[in-house]
């Protein structure tokens, strides 16, 4: 699919790696639609990318937005399924004695924010391309957690659950001419993740790393448009992270 | 019933030729589930050269309803 003239809807889009997408796509001639929680971030998108505010993770709220956009744009041609929140919790905790194991609810809070949304998402959004009978492309951002990290079950599995959804969808919806693919980026040096990782934590990660680097977030989101643009490519996670998973 | 229909019937859903018959249903069918009903779609578009609505999509739920949108469609169906 060529990105010029394309209409593509970014969740978690405002900011960090989701406007680093936002942005890259826009470059290219893409007609840029950032759905996100943060109305303050929204507000500050340049001139000519459209920004709502929408929770992801509320599937009314979601057709809704989606309707509206089809209705001002005519179409939604790309859906990348950016929006998400890094959460670290260990599944045992022996210095909380009292709280030791990793908490239920923040377990199904972050497999809410990090799966469900994408099938929210990608669930009003496709209903909408298979009732129109236009084809299209989901972009899924996964993350080199899909394999496991230590310290983040709930994010993990989340992760996981995308990829395996990315590949159903290749499967059920290729034939509909949508397509469905996942960038599954490795440690990108962003403000998050340096608010996440101690100093000696990226150390090591880059010390592990082929590459010897973190990412940069444009590589992700070239990844992202090889994705959309490459039409035979489809069930595809595909990795950036610098060999790190090898 | 119409062979060149017959043929697309029996491809999609896997029918040996003596069982595509015109009481078809989506009911009666073990086969013809979602994905069976998307692939019939492209079939018949293919094969007819015509785009299906998505009225006309969920309407195809038996032989008699697809030959009744085909015909809709201008195609013609005689055996």
């Amino acid at each position: 699919m060529e990105l010029e003239g394309s209409v593509a809807l970014i969740t978690g889009g405002a900011k960090g790696l989701g406007l680093a997408i936002a942005t890259y796509l826009h470059e290219r001639g893409a007609k840029v639609v950032v759905a996100d929680l943060d109305a303050e971030a929204l507000a500050a998108l340049p001139e000519n990318m459209d920004g709502r505010v929408l929770d992801v993770t509320r599937l009314d709220d979601a057709k809704a937005a989606v309707k509206e956009i089809i209705d001002r744009h005519g179409r939604i041609d790309v859906l990348v399924n950016n929006a998400g929140v890094i959460y670290s919790e260990p599944m045992v905790n022996i210095m909380n004695p009292s709280g030791m194991m990793h908490d239920y609810s923040r377990f199904r809070k972050s497999v809410t924010v990090n799966l469900d949304s994408v099938f929210i998402m990608s669930s009003a959004v496709v209903e909408q391309m298979v009732m129109r009978r236009t084809k299209g492309v989901i972009v899924n951002i996964s993350s080199i957690s899909a394999c496991g990290n230590e310290g983040q079950t709930a994010y993990s599995a989340a992760k996981a659950g995308v990829n395996a959804m990315t590949v159903t969808w290749s499967k059920e919806l290729g034939m509909m001419g949508i397509r469905c693919n996942a960038v599954s980026p490795g440690f990108i040096d962003t403000i998050s993740t340096r608010n996440a990782l101690k100093d000696s934590i990226v150390k090591h990660i880059v010390s592990n790393t082929p590459l010897r680097r973190l990412g940069r977030a444009e590589e992700v989101a070239q990844a992202v448009a090889s994705v959309i643009n490459n039409d035979f490519m489809n069930g595809v996670v595909l990795n950036i992270n610098g060999g790190l998973s090898l | 019933m119409n062979q060149r229909l017959a043929s697309v019937l029996a491809d999609v859903f896997e029918l040996r030729p003596d069982q595509v018959v015109p009481d078809l249903t989506k009911d009666n069918v073990g086969s013809w589930d979602s994905l069976k009903q998307m692939d019939l779609v492209l079939s018949l578009e293919r094969e007819y050269g015509i785009t299906l609505e998505f009225s006309d999509i969920i309407k195809m739920n038996s032989v008699a309803n697809i030959i009744e949108v085909l015909t809709s469609k201008g195609v013609g169906l005689g055996t």
